[in-house]
């Protein structure tokens, strides 16, 4: 109990979403702290309409099947309850400017910042993790 | 075997990891401790999850039993039993009782944990009555009789042996530490 994890989010495809979000509401079940920064393509995955319609990896379509049959939930629904749970997230500031993109475009409550704030959380974290 | 008895069921069939877990979560925040959660899951992971989480979270994983595909998972909520103070004054360890256990065939070992904790593990003809049963069930006892008392730590056997000997019981000895660390003979009513 009272652990940290941290993890950078840096790919936007589904199973990238699915690692992320796995690992974080799972911790976060298990009264750990955890904070996630987004960067790069890994904005995708709180991005508001992205989210929605995250794309298999190339060659790997056959799996959408799969997906349904095994009832996962889908990954705005995910994120959602990672957030219920606490999940920090944080939106990176300099990739959101090289889009040219706003907060807006964002679901709710997520904090923009830069690697340092990722750092500060990051520094005396139990397990960091990189997707 | 009947069904084990629980406080709070929760129904994760058809749900994918992560799910079982972060409803199992929610779901233990509404108990009480000491309270038994029955979790039903479809998922063939969530046993290692539920017991690995249960671990990392400091509550009991009492065990699984499967039914078809359905995976029936028990849990204790934690209490703050271990830290209480045990004042009934007649005591034995496991070793002393395992020993008597032997050569005295007179004597009755009454485990006082939830039943679901009792199915999945539990000294051979031991008498199941839950600590929360006790004061109406106390009649299936004989007040002379040599009665040693058994939980998991040796906490909810020290309410009970003082209870017991409160209401007339005259040989009532509390079991230390009790189940948690029992290394001698052990039944189950799970197949």
């Amino acid at each position: 109990m009272g652990k940290k994890v941290a993890i950078i989010a840096s790919n936007g495809g589904l199973f990238d979403a699915y690692k992320v979000f796995n690992i974080a509401t799972a911790a976060a079940a298990t009264d750990q702290e955890v904070a996630i920064f987004f960067t790069f393509e890994g904005l995708n995955l709180i991005h508001k309409e992205a989210n929605k319609q995250l794309p298999m990896p190339e060659g790997k379509e056959h799996f959408a099947e799969g997906f349904a049959k095994a009832n996962v939930p889908a990954i705005p629904e995910l994120l959602a309850m990672a957030q219920e749970m606490g999940v920090k997230l944080i939106g990176c500031q300099m990739t959101m400017d090289v889009m040219g993109l706003e907060k807006e475009a964002f679901v709710d409550g997520i904090e923009v910042g830069g690697a340092v704030t990722f750092l500060e959380f990051a520094k005396d974290a139990d397990v960091t993790l990189t997707f | 075997m009947d069904n084990i008895k629980s406080n709070v069921t929760l129904n994760a069939q058809g749900l994918a990891c992560p799910m079982p877990i972060v409803k199992t979560k929610k779901a233990m925040t509404q108990l009480e401790g000491g309270q038994v959660l029955e979790v039903q899951a479809t998922d063939k992971g969530s046993k290692a999850d539920l017991k690995a989480w249960a671990e990392s979270t400091g509550h009991q994983y009492l065990g699984t039993v499967e039914e078809g595909d359905i995976l029936k998972h028990y849990l204790r909520k934690s209490s703050d039993e271990e830290k209480a103070e045990k004042k009934h004054p007649n005591v034995i360890d496991n070793d002393e009782l395992q020993l008597k256990m032997t050569s005295n065939e007179d004597m009755i070992i009454l485990d006082v944990r939830e039943e679901a904790e009792y199915a999945f593990d539990h000294i051979p003809n031991a008498i199941s009555i839950p600590l929360g049963e006790l004061e109406d069930r106390m009649n299936e006892l004989k007040k002379e009789d040599e009665i040693y008392v058994v939980c998991r730590t040796g906490s909810r056997s020290d309410f009970a042996a003082q209870k017991l000997t409160a209401n007339g019981f005259t040989k009532v000895i509390n079991v230390l530490p009790g189940m948690s660390n029992w290394s001698g003979e052990m039944s189950s009513q799970i197949r």
